[in-house]
């Protein structure tokens, strides 16, 4: 990593040392609450899914709920936390880049010799690693719960499900890239991109719902999401996952690099 | 020898944003050791010259070449040369300045913050607090200090004493004449029209977007009409000055007469000649004046 690029990842990594905490706090101590629960919960929860319509267990990923991955996946790990991760990443890559323009520090440091494009990767870098770090404080307090608890939640799996997030949420990092090379407001960026973050979900619900509509599931990365706590990481999902982030992210410094800064 | 590059040469450079105006056909070179203002009220098209020539945003037409270099295809590479205060400074509210200048440093390829300590005392700079909690001067004293620590070849300051007290203001245009002195070109956009006469070598005059006039400072302010208010013993005929072709604003008040003239005042001479002249007094117009002058008569013709 070249000096430039390493000094920029390592103040923008700075600049948000706070959302670490900030993200990974909430949604790990949620995590641990459901992890912590179900040993209480588990019986009652089992019968209750059982009464569910075949539909609904299809469409929000519920099967059998009777371990405490199956639970933390499907209370966690299949909506709240991709959706949470997704808009923390648009979050993220936005400060670096419109919050830099809205702030004036886009100004300044492009008066020192760094071209543009290097300016994007340290944004999308700097994201890819604070997604890592939420997702790693989040599971870490996951796991904390479970030992208090005794929940008995399998690390390898939990350590699986949690991973997963991160390309998917990497994606709309790179789409964030993206809408900032059309709009240097962030409001506008992240409007957005959080509308196309929940409009995937939604196609990829849809989808599921209705099997005369499975095609819409393409348009949406949630198809490619899967269960990972329960069936492992797909590697060839997660690798293409992070590639479409990465080929978004070149898009984005490409448009970036050609739009006017205005002031 | 070699004919020296120029640190600025723009030709016919122009921005259009639709049907909006910005900049159009705007022509002028900054050499190096030379101080060029850059004059305008807010709107006039200054600081879209200056993004223009950051390659912050792209011209419509025309170039622009900051020493010998293309401002879009060597941006990286002029940059490393330049120094840049932004007419907006802003960075981020919970950085503080040394994280900054450290940061900048880095990106220059710079071990340590220069002579940013030294100019911090001399600016009483505070670089420990957070850019946030520092009033809009003392966030500019910090702009200031990281456009210039590294000793620039070019130093582009967009309205530079913005917020400034009057001797913080007077300690800046003590640096830029030492930064003139040690070889650097300064382009300095202002409207303070003050502190460009005091500093400036060259100016130019920005208006609609297009640059108006260029000239070095001393032939603006000389070729600008003087003030003169004269005390006659008699008074009597001193009303046919008024109809001289070189004379305006003419006023009698007793035998106190007072008018404006520029270019040749030898008919205003001989005409006062055949008066006894008991007191004269002549005053050069301000840059103010000058500027001013310079609007109306554009605007009315």
């Amino acid at each position: 990593m070249s000096r430039q690029l390493g000094a920029l990842v390592a103040t923008h990594l700075f600049d948000r040392r706070r959302s670490v905490w900030a993200w990974g706090i909430p949604l790990g101590l949620m995590s641990a609450f459901i992890v912590a629960i179900f040993p209480s919960v588990e019986s009652s929860i089992s019968k209750a899914v059982e009464g569910y319509p075949q539909g609904l267990k299809e469409a929000f990923g519920i099967g059998e709920l009777s371990n405490v991955e199956q639970y933390l996946h499907a209370e966690m790990l299949s909506l709240i936390v991709p959706l949470a991760l997704g808009y923390l990443a648009v979050r993220a890559v936005a400060s670096g880049l419109t919050g830099a323009a809205e702030a004036g520090r886009l100004d300044v440091l492009l008066s020192a010799p760094v071209s543009r494009t290097r300016l994007v990767a340290a944004g999308f870098l700097a994201t890819a690693v604070e997604l890592a770090l939420v997702l790693l404080v989040t599971g870490a307090l996951t796991g904390i719960g479970s030992l208090l608890s005794g929940a008995g939640l399998a690390a390898g799996p939990a350590i699986e499900g949690f991973a997963n997030v991160w390309p998917l949420a990497l994606l709309f990092a790179g789409l964030g890239i993206v809408a900032a090379g059309f709009s240097l407001r962030t409001s506008v960026v992240t409007g957005s991109v959080a509308g196309a973050l929940v409009a995937m979900y939604v196609l990829d619900l849809v989808g599921r719902l209705d099997p005369d509509l499975s095609g819409v599931r393409y348009l949406s990365v949630f198809k490619y999401y899967g269960n990972a706590i329960e069936e492992g990481i797909d590697p060839l999902a997660f690798a293409g996952v992070t590639l479409v982030a990465c080929l978004l992210a070149a898009v984005g410094a490409w448009l970036f690099e050609r739009r006017d800064l205005a002031a | 020898m070699a004919a020296e590059t120029a640190a600025i040469e723009t030709e016919a450079l122009t921005k259009r944003y639709g049907k909006h105006r910005g900049i159009e056909d705007v022509t002028f070179s900054v050499r190096p050791g030379e101080v060029f203002g850059f004059l305008g009220p807010n709107g006039a098209g200054k600081t879209t010259t200056i993004r223009t020539l950051l390659d912050l945003i792209h011209p419509t037409a025309g170039t622009a070449r900051l020493f010998g270099l293309d401002s879009r295809r060597d941006s990286v590479a002029i940059r490393a040369r330049l120094g840049n205060l932004p007419g907006d400074f802003g960075f981020g509210r919970e950085t503080p300045g040394r994280q900054a200048l450290h940061l900048l440093a880095r990106l220059r390829g710079i071990d340590g913050i220069g002579r940013a300590e030294e100019l911090a005392q001399r600016f009483r700079a505070d670089l420990d607090r957070p850019l946030g909690q520092l009033s809009r001067g003392n966030r500019q004293k910090i702009g200031l200090i990281l456009a210039t620590f590294h000793r620039p070849e070019l130093l582009i300051l967009d309205e530079p004493t913005s917020g400034l007290d009057p001797l913080m203001q007077e300690e800046f245009l003590a640096l830029v004449a030492e930064e003139r002195d040690r070889g650097a070109a300064v382009f300095l956009s202002s409207h303070e029209l003050d502190e460009v006469q005091r500093v400036c070598d060259r100016v130019g005059i920005v208006r609609g977007g297009r640059l108006v006039a260029v000239e070095r400072m001393a032939d603006l302010l000389g070729k600008a009409r003087r003030r003169f208010t004269v005390e006659l013993a008699d008074p009597a005929g001193a009303e046919r000055l008024r109809s001289l072709p070189e004379v305006a604003d003419f006023e009698l008040a007793g035998n106190r007469v007072s008018f404006s003239a520029g270019g040749d005042l030898d008919a205003v001479v001989r005409e006062l000649a055949g008066h006894h002249v008991v007191d004269i007094e002549a005053t050069h117009p301000s840059l103010e004046e000058v500027f001013l002058g310079y609007y109306d008569e554009r605007e009315a013709g």
